[in-house]
């Protein structure tokens, strides 16, 4: 059969590996590998500071979320109300987007470094220099930033994508009217987005919790003193270099609940999108 | 809109200041790589006066991003033939055969979607060193294929659905057996798609670090994006060579950008429609 190969692939590289792994957390590392240990791991991970931070993180992850979605929806709107040289806008903006993480992230190594291009700009118009990435409070809020500048290209498209499908009478007889364009955008653009900006939110809050991996493995490794962990990194720190399979499969349950509950988020907003329609 | 005029250059002034920041890393960057170290030294800002290549060289050579790039392009070219073969037979079938359990099935895979490496990682990785594909070229290209899988059904199975299902059905009265119209129309039908979701999922799995990190843990095997992470440690007191390597393993997905631009777009706004 035609599909038989991508079933034999998705049930044992994907399906399997999720039970095993979930079956996995409630188990032993080290001299008690394989031996059932209840709730031990996650006990562990809710009295480990550095898994504590990850989920810390993951909040300012969610509160930034806003921020995140509105700088693409922003960009998006003006691109499409025609501002002078939006085709070079766009297609600048989208560029890092198919970046990996790993070349961004090696370059802002360069670029926020103490003595690098950004802070001699700040010293110019007379400000100090900030330690960018070694400062345990500004560290995760760097992080975060690179991570947005460097995927708001992805959510500006597909803003782009749906504003093509906006109501076009819609918006000539609002200007008509004389709505201004701040008018505009809040009482026709934004309701007749709704599902876009939904879409556009979840995938950047999957894209926050999936995809930082490789900046955090380039900028910071996880720290200074552990202040930028992430659960995704917090699984791979435990698997790959502490030896605790049985610890990091504990964290990525959590991490997949979390996952879980933004899906559903998702699914009931959808619901009440549809019921209000 | 006269009216707007002034407001509209307000708006514009800002993103282009946002679209020089988004290229200004770039010459940034290009710029150290072709300094000499001596230059680099003396002042990281200003402008090279002289294109140095050896940078370049140091790299590719005795950095190991010529064995790195060989690797990628290997892993890469596999993992994303093999995406497209069985991705696009299993998206004819789940979009054009009504079977029980299709709808099922379809559903199945795009629960998939929704499953993280992240969560499967610890036990995929047992799972293959249990089986001896740890470090192995088909272990990572297993790998890719696993990741990205639901991905490229889900947006195979989209375009297909947009053909009418007579086609199917008259080739199958013409005695062609379901692999056969598959073969014979679905398969060079589906180009245009093929195409594009071939050209996302090679920049995924070439962009990719943490699968690479996972099952290739010897450095001969390194791909080019975990070569760059170890390249950091090998020349912190060389950034001009380490410049050089980030731009040379930067280049192709360039490339690949501005002759494809368009259509990486239309692709991912195709996944996001049907979402």
């Amino acid at each position: 059969m035609l599909v038989a190969p991508a079933v034999v692939i998705l049930v044992v590289l994907r399906l399997w590996p999720l039970l095993l792994g979930v079956n996995f957390s409630f188990t032993g590392d080290g001299d008690r590998n394989g031996a059932a240990v209840g709730l031990g791991n996650y006990v562990e991970l809710l009295h480990d500071p550095l898994f504590r931070t990850a989920l810390r993180n993951v909040g300012i992850l969610v509160l930034l979320l806003p921020v995140a979605v509105a700088i693409p929806g922003l960009l998006a709107t003006f691109i499409f109300l025609r501002v002078p040289g939006h085709q070079f806008f766009r297609s600048v903006y989208f560029f890092p987007a198919v970046l990996s993480p790993v070349i961004i992230g090696a370059i802002f190594n360069l670029l926020l470094a103490v003595d690098g291009p950004l802070n001699t700009v700040l010293g110019s118009v007379g400000l100090e220099p900030v330690d960018w990435l070694g400062d345990s409070r500004i560290a995760i809020f760097t992080v975060v930033a690179v991570h947005i500048w460097a995927t708001f290209g992805m959510a500006l498209v597909v803003f782009l994508s749906g504003f093509a499908t906006l109501d076009q009478t819609l918006l000539d007889a609002a200007r008509v009217d004389g709505a201004s364009t701040p008018q505009v955008i809040w009482h026709v653009i934004i309701p007749g987005l709704s599902r876009t900006i939904q879409f556009v939110f979840v995938t950047t809050m999957i894209g926050m919790l999936t995809s930082m991996f490789g900046l955090l493995f380039v900028m910071t490794s996880g720290g200074p003193g552990g202040s930028t962990y992430l659960p995704e990194y917090y699984i791979w720190i435990q698997q790959g270099q502490m030896n605790r399979p049985a610890l990091a499969s504990a964290a990525s349950t959590v991490l997949f609940l979390i996952m879980l509950a933004v899906g559903l988020a998702q699914i009931a907003l959808l619901r009440r999108g549809t019921r209000e329609e | 809109m006269p009216g707007l005029r002034l407001s509209r250059w307000v708006v514009a002034l800002p993103m282009a200041a946002l679209a020089l920041a988004t290229i200004y890393p770039w010459l940034f960057t290009a710029n150290i790589a072709v300094k000499s170290q001596r230059d680099y030294i003396l002042d990281r800002f200003a402008v090279s006066r002289s294109v140095n290549w050896e940078n370049v060289d140091t790299a590719w050579t005795s950095g190991g991003m010529a064995r790195y790039f060989v690797n990628s392009l290997v892993i890469v070219t596999a993992a994303v033939l093999l995406l497209l073969l069985i991705g696009s037979m299993a998206g004819f079938a789940l979009s054009q055969v009504r079977f029980r359990g299709s709808r099922m099935l379809f559903l199945g895979f795009l629960a998939a979607l929704f499953i993280p490496f992240q969560v499967i990682m610890v036990p995929l990785a047992r799972t293959m060193a249990d089986v001896g594909l740890i470090d192995t070229y088909p272990g990572l290209i297993l790998a890719y294929v696993a990741q990205f899988l639901p991905f490229t059904i889900y947006l195979m199975a989209s375009y297909y659905s947009a053909i009418p299902t007579e086609i199917v059905d008259a080739a199958r009265i013409d005695g062609n057996s379901l692999y056969g119209v598959y073969r014979r129309i679905m398969l060079p039908l589906g180009t245009p798609a093929l195409l594009s979701i071939g050209i996302l999922d090679a920049l995924f799995c070439w962009n990719d670090v943490l699968i690479a990190l996972l099952m290739m843990p010897s450095s001969e095997h390194r791909t080019l994006m975990v070569g760059i992470t170890s390249l950091r440690g090998q020349y912190s007191n060389d950034i001009p060579s380490f410049a050089a390597g980030v731009l040379i393993a930067a280049g192709p997905v360039l490339a690949i950008y501005l002759v494809f631009q368009r259509r990486i777009g239309e692709a991912i706004t195709a996944g996001s429609m049907k979402g």
